[in-house]
């Protein structure tokens, strides 16, 4: 991260501001991702939280603190995004095969991803930060503003639970 | 423990490869730019908003003192089945007749609702005067919501008149809970960046709701090739027959996952025997979920003189992981595989402008569904599959020849199988007692 496009930015600057985002694109956008699920809302979570960040980055104490406080401000708005959207069900599910290759299931994400959703969502936030995006539980920790300890030990309670809602279903069909 | 952070990892690998759309630099710039004028457009909405309630709000309670107006729903003839047709002529089900009109003019009538153990269907009339109710079709989708949970859209058709300015549609919704009273259907209309949410309140009228006439666990299990098909539940109701049950749990399911040899079933061919004769079918459904691999299948109604009742399980089609991997020469001429017992014939092996093709002929069922070329030491991907052609064989079986390319070429190949899709008949029956 580049020191002087915070002070750009904190003058004022937009483009500073978007440059200091887009430099690190991949990483802001696949933290939108881990949330959302899918390409709209994280873009919709990352317009919300530039907005945020131009309109509070003149009270940003350290600078060097830029990328953790950004990326607090997106999980944030992402979840803001979360609690307003609406289900909306599609009518066309069902795949289609006709050819070799065609094809990639996915019922492994799909079983996870249903797995997962049983925790609650402190649970599953620090489970994808951790597995999902390689995330340091000292990284984890700041962005979500809450100790290591708690991060730890959240890990460790969603991966206990995680195993018990697969292991609840073993009694079934055998 | 590990295997579970294994599992996790392994799916977290994906969003290594997930990137960022091109276009997201100009949404950046976009949001800062559009920041200010959000704020001040702010307070008109919420008066439009207010306005808009308010205006429902008479409308509303208009249109209910309209409702109830007749008994048979009209216009749904031809995307009703015959039980559903003769369901309606008795007047079965609940006129509703609540209407919702767009901003763009378009409206949409909720006509009347059928409910029973089963499901709940929902009719419903969609007027566009632009003529593009074709369009609009692709474009809205709908949720029902009661007190408590948002009840599952199964699946729906529609039927429109030549002009493409009225459209009938049925809808099929799982069955809401017995205590609901008041439900609300919501319907989202999206046309290029305008969208759009209308909602259409309904009380049910539980005397009209038609129950069931078998309601039983079924606890019974089908043995093929080692997995066990378990049927759990049979549902007859007036509109439709369900049978539920489950293909592999998900303990099975995880731990096949693990071994990477995974069955990922596509189709079931379930026959139900009502009085020896075969019930029509109306629609099936496997899914993976917490449950494991489950599966439904829907019937017609049963009839109504019901002595006898057998369900026969003619095919099952899956994909399975198999990890084969078969040598090939360039000059290869019709070399002959058995993988899982199905057979593979290829044709041909030949380079043609620098790429590598493979001619392979199987049973039209018969689709390997995840296939890779190691060329001197390296994989490559499938580019593409051409030139189908089927042949009819004198005992029924038809052939399918394709022709599969592969980008590069070498002196040493290898096909990497790695899943095949096929379907396997078994014709097993079992019978549901009665009793």
């Amino acid at each position: 991260m580049d020191i002087t496009l915070v002070k750009e930015a904190k003058r004022g600057s937009r483009n500073a501001l978007v440059r200091l985002i887009m430099d690190e694109k991949q990483d802001y956008y696949r933290l939108a991702y881990a949330y959302t699920k899918n390409q709209d809302d994280a873009l919709d979570a990352l317009a919300d939280m530039i907005v945020i960040l131009y309109e509070k980055i003149s009270v940003l104490k350290n600078e060097a603190c830029f990328d953790t406080w950004s990326r607090t401000i997106l999980v944030n708005c992402c979840k803001q995004i979360l609690r307003k959207k609406k289900k909306i069900i599609l009518f066309d599910k069902m795949p289609e095969i006709s050819h070799e290759g065609e094809f990639r299931q996915k019922e492994q994400e799909i079983l996870l991803d249903s797995a997962l959703s049983k925790l609650s969502p402190k649970h599953q936030e620090v489970l994808k930060l951790r597995f999902f995006l390689d995330f340091e539980y000292q990284t984890i920790a700041e962005i979500l503003k809450i100790p290591v300890g708690t991060v730890r030990s959240r890990i460790s309670t969603g991966l206990a639970k995680l195993k018990n809602i697969l292991g609840d279903e073993n009694y079934g069909g055998n | 423990m590990a295997e579970i952070e294994d599992m996790l990892r392994k799916q977290g690998e994906k969003f290594n490869q997930i990137e960022p759309p091109p276009e997201m630099e100009e949404r950046l710039h976009l949001a800062l730019e559009n920041s200010s004028m959000r704020k001040r457009s702010g307070k008109m909405w919420s008066l439009r908003v207010a306005v808009l309630i308010m205006i429902l709000f008479l409308f509303g309670s208009q249109i209910d003192s309209f409702a109830y107006y007749g008994k048979k729903l009209l216009g749904y003839d031809q995307i009703m089945t015959g039980t559903l047709r003769e369901l309606n002529e008795l007047g079965s089900g609940q006129t509703i007749g609540k209407s919702y009109t767009f901003k763009n003019g378009v409206s949409i009538t909720l006509d009347g609702i059928m409910l029973d153990d089963n499901q709940m269907l929902v009719f419903y009339t969609m007027k566009d005067p632009r003529g593009t109710v074709d369009e609009l079709y692709s474009n809205h989708s709908m949720s029902l919501r009661g007190l408590f949970k948002e009840y599952q859209m199964h699946s729906g058709q529609g039927n429109m008149n030549e002009e493409k300015t009225v459209m009938k549609n049925m809808f099929q919704f799982q069955a809401p809970l017995f205590f609901e009273k008041k439900l609300k259907l919501t319907f989202y209309l999206g046309e290029g960046a305008q969208k759009e949410t209308g909602e259409i309140p309904f009380t049910l009228d539980w005397t009209k709701a038609m129950g069931h006439s078998i309601k039983k666990p079924l606890q019974a299990v089908m043995e093929i090739d080692g997995n066990k098909i378990r049927f759990d539940s049979i549902i007859a109701s007036p509109t439709t027959t369900v049978i539920k049950g489950q293909i592999q749990s998900i303990w099975a399911l995880a731990q096949d996952e693990m071994k990477g040899e995974r069955i990922r079933p596509y189709y079931m061919d379930l026959k139900l025997l009502a009085n020896g004769r075969e019930v029509s079918r109306q629609g099936s459904g496997i899914s993976t979920g917490m449950k494991g691999i489950t599966f439904h299948q829907e019937f017609d109604a049963l009839p109504k003189d019901l002595k006898e009742l057998k369900l026969q399980l003619a095919s099952f089609t899956a994909d399975f992981d198999v990890h084969e991997e078969v040598e090939l020469n360039i000059n290869d001429r019709e070399k002959s595989l058995e993988i899982l017992g199905q057979k593979i014939v290829i044709n041909e092996v030949f380079h043609k402008n620098g790429d590598t093709f493979i001619k392979i002929t199987s049973e039209e069922n018969v689709v390997l569904t995840q296939v890779d070329l190691i060329i001197d030491n390296e994989k490559v991907d499938l580019e593409e599959t051409t030139t189908d052609q089927y042949e009819k064989k004198a005992d029924g079986a038809i052939l399918h020849t394709r022709i599969l390319r592969f980008p590069g070429s070498g002196s040493k190949l290898k096909l990497d199988i790695q899943r095949i899709v096929y379907e396997k008949n078994y014709h097993k029956t079992m019978d549901i007692p009665l009793d």
